[in-house]
């Protein structure tokens, strides 16, 4: 929904005032080959470097934090090389809100579902249920549990609000917008 | 089996508050029915666990099964069971306000419910730095709330309270690093026994208590800490002010309790006599100057806002007072003053929304207009005072009481002047809004009275002064005048507190 409210916007060449008052002659984007073959050759492997530490977050250094961050990290560079308003309608809000708020259902989902096993908060040996369909044993279990939260849940959350913080910070602070727009993608949660 | 409400109670809230912004995308008024219906879940479970702990005492839930020390548990007892009351009731009545009153939006929304959770988090942890996680997220909330309305004001109050807030949480944690080199813990059950393995007179343990001890007098804004409060209390969009006011400082002081005499004990304080001295000289001083300057404002959520620096003085001065009287006392306070901030706050915006009225001078004679919220504003003041009966004089009488007792003259003192000062800031308002003419010379006779009467909401029509009706709903002034129902009502129930808090009271003081 942002999305359309940012793209008919004027650019700010078109002496869009800042919100301090000043007419900044920043250009909005410019086109260049240099920025966009690096881009297009770094992008891989970063990408697979940020699922890499996901993946590996339980078990060795790195973790969804960092793996998080490094996802979004990716689109923020495809956002510099081929513009921002550009990516913002690639991306899409709804992807952005979809991941943030997916993690969070997903990270406390199996922590309550925990709880209807009848076990705590995040007790993982209550996933020994599963060995109904896969035979694992219970430190396995926790593992796979803490993967889950890992993988589904942080890795999720970090990357949808750092991308969205990008955006909201790109698209600027405009005293006439209405406070519905830009709010939506608010990313402190 | 019935301690899972506890993890219940903090992630409910947190997971509820992402619905807003997923059905955000579909629908533009989705956040407020599932704000409500988050925040009456919250308010069942709180009622269902405040049973449950006043029956069966306190409940113990151990995340993830950790064996304890090491893992992280969420602990409810009797005093942390009154305040998550008092937040799922808090919840209910300021949505009910803010359904009209504004701020609207699916944002709005989930960071109400994610200030739910946090502030539920601060009073069931049972692990220091989990208690410092969930005081972050509060804080982190409260600043995006404040600036909700998006005006330029909002925005550097909510800078003003990023700032200070983030210095006080960070003080906790250097005081939480502290304690755990002395002692090699965090849950607070072990830790006091640790403490006292070390020895209160431990340089570490002094040193932690006293950074831990700065943090939270920034975040209940203890005067000359209070910097960021009052602009934070009177920039913010009526609805969040009312909020943050009766929870946010409310929440922190409960921790400071909860670490005062969970963690640190009754003897670190009979130990420290030095440290006993100098809070309570502090909180005097944050009584006194808090009442001063809110004699000095002339807008009105200023003079709330300075009102709530002294009452919070009063509440840590008791906590230094460190006995059963004075510590019932300030628990009862605590409770109160977040009611009767609420009301206060609802009923100062319902004034600001109708009438534009936002200063001394512009009440003058809305009492005739508005004679429901006028006559709230005026019984939650004099219950503010301390004037019987009302909980407001309970928490003042116990607190007074407990520092004769403890042969603290200096703060019954102290307290006595507040309650003068009290009385002549909040008299300003009652003579304004009962005893001085309006601004325009006709339009307030008798039958203008009984008309507001019959049609029930704090209405007004076709007079010289602008009056938006359209502003104010008959539930928000319900909501008010129940608030004002109750804070005088609990007047007479002091032995209800009592017979809930005693067993609390027995651990503490054992």
């Amino acid at each position: 929904m942002s999305t359309d409210s940012s793209s008919d916007r004027p650019v700010r060449e078109d002496e869009r005032l800042d919100s301090d008052g000043v007419a900044r002659q920043r250009p909005a984007y410019t086109e260049s080959q240099v920025i966009m073959t690096t881009v297009k050759v770094v992008v891989p492997f970063v990408l697979t470097y940020g699922l890499y530490m996901m993946f590996h977050g339980a078990g060795s250094p790195g973790g969804s934090f960092q793996g998080g961050a490094l996802v979004a990290s990716v689109i923020i560079m495809i956002a510099f090389a081929f513009g921002i308003d550009a990516t913002r309608i690639w991306v899409s809000n709804t992807i952005l809100v979809g991941l943030a708020t997916v993690g969070v259902l997903i990270f406390g989902g199996l922590a309550l579902a925990t709880i209807a096993l009848g076990g705590a908060f995040l007790d993982y040996s209550e996933l020994l249920i599963l060995n109904a369909i896969v035979e694992l044993p219970a430190n396995e279990w926790a593992k796979w549990g803490m993967e889950t939260i890992e993988i589904g849940g942080i890795a999720f959350i970090v990357a949808g609000v750092l991308m969205g913080l990008f955006f909201l910070l790109a698209s600027g602070y405009d005293p006439e917008a209405d406070s519905g727009h830009t709010a939506e993608v608010r990313a402190d949660d | 089996m019935s301690d899972v409400v506890l993890p219940l109670l903090v992630a409910l809230p947190i997971m509820i508050s992402v619905l807003p912004l997923i059905f955000g995308l579909k629908y533009e008024n989705a956040g407020w029915p599932i704000a409500m219906g988050g925040s009456l879940t919250v308010l069942a479970l709180a009622v269902y666990t405040i049973t449950e702990v006043a029956a069966n005492g306190r409940l113990i839930h151990a995340l993830g099964n950790y064996p304890q020390p090491y893992g992280i548990e969420l602990v409810g007892d009797e005093l942390s069971t009154l305040i998550v009351l008092l937040i799922g009731l808090v919840s209910v009545l300021v949505l009910v306000y803010s359904r009209t009153r504004g701020p609207y939006g699916n944002a709005f929304h989930s960071g109400y419910l994610l200030l739910t959770g946090g502030l539920l988090g601060v009073v069931l942890t049972g692990d220091l730095f989990n208690l410092f996680v969930f005081l972050e997220i509060t804080g982190l909330v409260t600043y995006a709330l404040v600036a909700s309305d998006r005006s330029g004001k909002s925005a550097y109050a909510a800078l003003k309270y990023v700032f200070l807030g983030t210095i006080g949480a960070s003080l906790y944690l250097i005081g939480v690093g502290y304690l755990y080199v002395a002692t090699g813990t965090l849950n607070m059950r072990d830790l006091q026994g640790a403490i006292e393995t070390v020895g209160y007179t431990d340089p570490l343990i002094q040193a932690a208590f006293g950074f831990i001890l700065v943090g939270f007098a920034l975040k209940v804004a203890l005067f000359p800490l209070h910097t960021w409060q009052p602009d934070a209390y009177a920039y913010a969009p009526d609805s969040v002010s009312a909020y943050i006011s009766a929870l946010v400082s409310t929440a922190a002081a409960y921790a400071l309790i909860r670490i005062s005499f969970d963690v640190f004990t009754v003897e670190f304080f009979l130990v420290n006599d030095l440290i006993s001295t100098a809070i309570m000289a502090a909180a005097s001083v944050s009584i006194v100057v808090g009442s001063l300057l809110a004699l000095m404002q002339t807008e009105i959520k200023r003079m709330f806002a300075y009102s709530s620096v002294a009452q919070f003085g009063m509440i840590v001065a008791a906590i230094a007072v460190a006995n059963e009287t004075a510590v019932f006392g300030a628990i009862i306070h605590l409770f109160g003053h977040g009611l009767m901030k609420a009301g206060l706050f609802m009923a100062a915006g319902i004034l600001a929304a109708v009438y534009g009225a936002r200063t001394i001078d512009e009440y003058a004679g809305l009492a005739n207009r508005s004679p429901f919220t006028a006559a709230s504003i005026a019984v939650i003041g004099i219950a503010l005072i301390g004037i019987p009966p009302s909980i407001g004089f309970l928490g003042k009488w116990f607190i007074g009481l407990g520092a004769v007792e403890a042969g603290e003259w200096g703060v019954a003192f102290v307290i006595f002047v507040s309650t003068m000062l009290t009385l002549a800031y909040v008299f300003r308002i009652i003579e304004k809004l009962y005893f001085d003419p309006p601004g325009d010379p006709h339009g307030h006779g008798s039958d203008h009275e009984h008309e507001h009467e019959h049609d029930g909401a704090a209405t007004d029509g076709g007079h010289e002064l602008v009056a938006d009706t359209s502003a104010v709903t008959v539930g928000m002034v319900v909501m008010v005048v129940s608030i004002t129902i109750a804070v005088v009502a609990l007047g007479f129930s002091w032995e209800l507190f009592f017979d809930l808090l005693a067993p609390v009271l027995e651990r503490f003081f054992q």
